[in-house]
């Protein structure tokens, strides 16, 4: 298949994401109904539900998707490792362990704040792991994962102690962020994730180029007039607000940061300025298909999307990986 | 048949001081206890505290789990955690008294293994809280008092039952957390007590106890009403709820909330008639 087409079937991925997550979304609407409303033709009340209830959750897991699957992507290169993603770093770690916390401790009518919290928790964890990772000769991607693991070790065990003791009435809601779920989602939370991938991802464009020649080697990149120690330090830093928005508004979604950008270079190989797009297209697809089945395998429980995305997406990474030269 | 005869000669071995000649009792999750002496008693639940004091056995309670506050006496009691063994151990015990609704079938193991004697409540139903009334009668040796109370409660669920069915049936979710939304299942106390009021509980069989549910359940044209339980918890989830897209029939009142007294209806002890009542009484205000 040629690059127009793996291309083309990537647009046809995500506009079947869209379609499917506002047709078929949960279980108050069929899918005739909702596809009259998104012809114009339905009642006042199918609409609320396709435009106000549907749209603000499949536009929330297309941002977050696409936020997880660019952080991903820009780690793995920036420290050329396929193990990293904001997983691996303890950022998303950090972001979780502040919003279970909040959660379990805050007064009802403040549970609002627990967004914030995650923010604060996923941002305090990055300087964390940046300021544990300096050393005499300034901060080495090895270093760098070593103190992600062992930021995520603490935040573990802080989710871990916070799920132990919560108050019995808090424990479905700290379990819920520690799993993922956009069953919360409102066009506030979409309008607030925002500026968290827009402002990233415009960094990472920025760089984009400079991001491929740290990927060459930091002597390389600096003989093409690459200023390694800066770049990396915000390229790491956008990553870290994908991945802190990511989990404030939607909890741990695990797998797509690591695998997507992996499936992606599969696909169209290595050039940095060509993946970063379709990775973040791929990602937002696989989140709003993965939160889709969420909803629809056992409607209508709900399902940890987080669980979903896992479990859709790890047999199509091992076969893609079984075909790869 | 061999090894459930060695299981059974070793849990009646394990039993701390049983009455000789007397029957061993089962419990509602099927464990045999030895009936024997019940004056140092910890309860690990409030519905199981509660449940004692009702027969008239609480100057025998020694320790309660912490969020026993009912009856005011329980509340005096001094405290163990009912994730702990060694909490409950401590306070010397002679039998100890759980609860499906909240404990750990693996302390309870636990507290067996230490020759603790321990009996699990399993009430899922009116029926069953009668039957875990007589269960606790002959345990306590307060058969009279526990036949009373059971006699009490079958009567109340009874009539509570014949004025639902002069109302019309509805389709109804008992939601226990608004958000994330999670609602009980056929086959929980909650789940009896819409029965009996006359509602017919729409939440899924085979997910759980109390299944997290999709927002968008709650604006189902099928789905009738809603009941809650009232406790400032969850008011200001629920409010908040009132201002987001899957609130939209809450807020507009298509959707109507009966609220429920809270500890009451969470809480499958003595009190459930009272809020299998209060059920009632909303849901002929509100028909």
């Amino acid at each position: 298949m040629t690059t127009l087409g793996r291309d083309a079937a990537l647009v046809a991925g995500l506009l079947a994401s869209v379609l499917c997550g506002l047709a078929l979304g949960g279980p108050a609407v069929g899918p005739a109904d909702a596809l009259s409303a998104l012809a114009g033709h339905a009642t006042p009340e199918v609409r609320t539900i396709v435009f106000a209830l549907r749209l603000p959750r499949l536009l929330l897991a297309l941002g977050v998707g696409a936020a997880l699957a660019l952080a991903g992507a820009a780690l793995q290169t920036l420290l050329s490792n396929p193990l990293a993603d904001p997983f691996l770093l303890g950022v998303s770690g950090g972001g979780a362990a502040a919003a279970t916390l909040a959660y379990a401790l805050l007064p009802a009518a403040l549970l609002g704040a627990v967004p914030l919290a995650a923010v604060l928790g996923a941002a305090g964890t990055t300087a964390a792991v940046w300021w544990m990772a300096r050393g005499p000769l300034g901060s080495s991607s090895t270093r760098l994962i070593l103190a992600g693991i062992a930021a995520n070790a603490f935040t573990s065990a802080i989710i871990l102690a916070v799920v132990a003791t919560a108050p019995p009435v808090r424990l479905p809601g700290a379990l819920a962020i520690t799993m993922g779920s956009f069953a919360a989602a409102t066009p506030t939370a979409v309008v607030w994730l925002a500026p968290y991938l827009l402002v990233p991802t415009a960094v990472l464009a920025w760089h984009a180029r400079d991001l491929g020649l740290l990927a060459l080697g930091e002597e390389s990149a600096a003989a093409l007039g690459v200023e390694p120690g800066p770049v990396r330090q915000r390229i790491f830093l956008a990553a870290a607000a994908l991945s802190g928005g990511a989990v404030a508004f939607a909890g741990v979604i695990g797998f797509v940061g690591l695998a997507t950008p992996h499936l992606c270079r599969l696909v169209w190989g290595n050039d940095v300025r060509r993946l970063l797009p379709r990775v973040a297209a791929a990602g937002a697809a696989l989140t709003a298909l993965g939160d889709l089945v969420a909803r629809r395998a056992l409607s209508p429980v709900e399902l940890p999307v987080g669980v979903i995305t896992a479990l859709l997406g790890v047999p199509f990474f091992v076969a893609l990986l079984r075909r790869a030269p | 048949m061999v090894a459930g005869g060695w299981v059974l000669a070793l849990l009646l071995a394990a039993q701390a001081a049983p009455v000789a000649g007397v029957e061993p009792l089962v419990d509602q999750v099927g464990a045999v206890v030895a009936v024997g002496p019940s004056a140092r008693i910890v309860t690990l639940a409030p519905d199981v505290t509660e449940l004692v004091f009702a027969l008239g056995a609480g100057e025998r309670v020694v320790a309660v789990a912490p969020h026993c506050d009912f009856p005011a006496a329980a509340a005096g009691r001094p405290r163990v955690q009912p994730g702990d063994a060694e909490s409950v151990l401590a306070a010397a015990p002679d039998l100890v008294l759980a609860s499906t609704a909240g404990n750990d079938p693996t302390v309870v193991q636990r507290l067996r293994s230490a020759r603790v004697r321990v009996a699990t409540l399993d009430v899922t139903s009116c029926a069953r809280l009668v039957e875990a009334c007589h269960l606790l009668g002959a345990l306590l040796g307060r058969e009279a008092d526990a036949d009373t109370l059971a006699e009490s409660t079958a009567r109340r669920c009874a009539s509570a039952a014949q004025r639902a069915g002069r109302l019309p049936s509805r389709r109804a979710l008992y939601v226990v957390w608004w958000d994330p939304l999670i609602v009980a299942a056929p086959g929980t106390f909650h789940d009896d007590l819409l029965r009996l009021a006359g509602l017919v509980n729409r939440a899924p069989a085979g997910a759980g106890r109390y299944p997290r549910l999709d927002p968008e359940t709650l604006l189902d044209p099928t789905l009738d009403l809603v009941v809650a339980p009232d406790e400032g918890e969850n008011r200001p989830l629920f409010a908040k709820l009132l201002t987001r897209p899957a609130g939209l029939r809450l807020a507009r009142g298509s959707l109507p909330v009966l609220w429920v007294p809270a500890d009451p209806a969470s809480r499958p002890g003595p009190r459930l008639p009272l809020a299998l009542e209060a059920l009632l009484a909303a849901r002929e205000a509100n028909p």
